[in-house]
């Protein structure tokens, strides 16, 4: 395994390490098949009327045209922000934390209560090490930094093998055991004011 | 001596009592009456913190306080006993404690602790344990323990009584000796030594952490572990035997039974063993990815 370029970024070098297929947050399909529907019903009735000048066509497959590049400067612009290198989220200690996600991130972390927590226990994290004992800040730091090997490892992984089951449910737990310690270290920092 | 000399040498009696009583330990004895089957509550920053189980329906409090230390607040009220170990808000919370404390055998036992140590032996009831970098060390009585540590080592003893045993670190290695019942343990990178005498379910988990298992499993008995890294080395016996999975995407997999692991695809890495020992009235499923896995039904 490489090691990761930097804390958390995700360099991608080609096309083929992109995943080959996201899920949807939901279902997309009733949505998609209702206005199938309206679209035919709407077709049915147009095929009744007379036929469109030659002019009328023109015009309109000048629209469909404008609308396919609208479409494809969007997924464009899609692409740019979530799948490819820029979009860093910061270290997983925690030194330099934004909000931001990586492509795989945008596929198994979906929730967006979730990014929220995370991004802030991320910003406090710095904060939590500092509170607690110096042996035990090394250790957790150690282990942070095994969590984020995992993590990139595993995608690293998947951007190759996308579909594989095995990968995704160690990715899923990787994400859960990094909230586990996020949460942790942050009861435990709290722990002696507690006490 | 003159007025100037005789302040000084006040302040300097002043500052060195000062002195003396900040570096010296003190002894705190108290004991409050209990239930017999009521909750003890036992917070302490840094030192130790040694719990027993007796007979008597009474806590008894035992400490040595250390500097910094300024008092331990002991209250019984309603079945529920607390101890407290304080610390002056200007202390820099540095001041270390070692409690003693004896409580009923039957007793819940609430252990919080950062730094300190905490040693638990006889107690009968449910025990939760907590500590930030203190090391964790109990025996099992057939009560559900959960124990839960930042950095500090867990160590559990049973005789193999059935309990729910639930431990939780993210650096701390995990040792459980002659367990039983359900365990389910999760580590970052800390190590897993766990042997069950009679296991009926076991769930553990870990980043970068090595995983031992020995255990003997009830019939129906379900065991699953994962490790991303981490390898995976499990020795269980099963009555009515177990259907097992052991998966890995770039690890090795070992057996006792010469059963040979096939690849999960032509192309990419990834290997699968999967059978059944017995009747296969169990389930054993082992999944890493690039961890070596080794199972065996021989103890």
């Amino acid at each position: 395994m490489t090691q990761p370029p930097d804390a958390e970024g995700r360099k991608v070098s080609s096309l083929r390490e992109l995943p080959q297929a996201i899920e949807p947050a939901r279902d997309l399909w009733p949505h998609i098949e209702a206005r199938l529907s309206q679209i035919r019903a709407g077709a049915t009735a147009a095929n009744a009327r007379a036929p469109l000048p030659a002019s009328q066509r023109a015009a309109r497959r000048g629209w469909l045209a404008a609308a396919a590049m609208v479409a494809c400067v969007a997924v464009g612009v899609w692409i740019g922000r979530s799948l490819l290198p820029g979009a860093v989220y910061g270290s997983a200690d925690g030194a330099a934390s934004t909000t931001g996600a990586s492509a795989l991130d945008a596929v198994y972390v979906s929730d967006p209560r979730y990014a929220r927590q995370r991004a802030a226990l991320l910003r406090s994290l710095p904060a939590h090490l500092a509170a607690l004992p110096p042996p035990a800040r090394a250790k957790v730091t150690a282990s942070l930094a095994a969590l984020r090997k995992a993590k990139y490892d595993l995608e690293s992984e998947l951007g190759k093998d996308p579909g594989n089951a095995l990968l995704q449910e160690l990715l899923v737990n990787t994400y859960q055991d990094e909230m586990r310690v996020l949460t942790d270290v942050r009861d435990a920092s709290d722990a002696g004011r507690g006490i | 001596m003159g007025m100037a000399r005789r302040v000084s040498v006040a302040l300097w009696l002043l500052g060195a009592s000062a002195a003396v009583y900040a570096t010296s330990d003190r002894t705190f004895e108290r004991q409050v009456p209990a239930q017999p089957r009521g909750v003890v509550d036992i917070s302490n920053v840094a030192g130790s913190i040694e719990v027993s189980g007796w007979d008597r329906q009474e806590v008894s409090v035992r400490g040595e306080l250390g500097a910094g230390i300024e008092r331990v607040d002991v209250t019984s009220e309603g079945g529920r006993t607390t101890i407290k170990v304080v610390l002056p808000q200007i202390s820099g919370r540095h001041g270390e404690a070692d409690l003693h404390v004896q409580i009923p055998k039957d007793s819940e036992l609430d252990v919080s602790a950062v730094s300190a140590d905490i040693r638990v032996s006889g107690v009968l009831g449910v025990q939760r344990l907590n500590a930030v970098s203190g090391d964790v060390t109990s025996e099992l009585a057939g009560s559900d323990v959960d124990a839960k540590t930042v950095s500090g080592a867990v160590r559990l003893k049973g005789h193999g009584q059935g309990a729910r045993l639930h431990v939780s670190s993210v650096s701390g290695d995990v040792h459980l000796e002659h367990g039983g019942g359900d365990f389910e343990a999760s580590t970052v990178s800390g190590t897993l030594v766990v042997s069950l005498d009679s296991a009926r379910s076991i769930r553990a988990r870990s980043t970068s952490g090595d995983q031992r298992f020995e255990a003997k499993l009830a019939r129906g008995a379900m065991v699953d572990a994962t490790s991303v890294s981490g390898g995976l080395n499990v020795r269980a016996s099963a009555e009515g035997g177990y259907a097992y999975e052991v998966s890995t995407f770039s690890g090795d997999i070992r057996d006792c039974f010469d059963a040979k692991p096939e690849r999960t695809d032509k192309y990419a890495p990834g290997r699968i063993l999967q059978g059944t020992r017995g009747e296969g009235a169990g389930h054993v499923r082992l999944k890493t990815m690039s961890g070596d896995v080794q199972l065996c039904d021989r103890n």
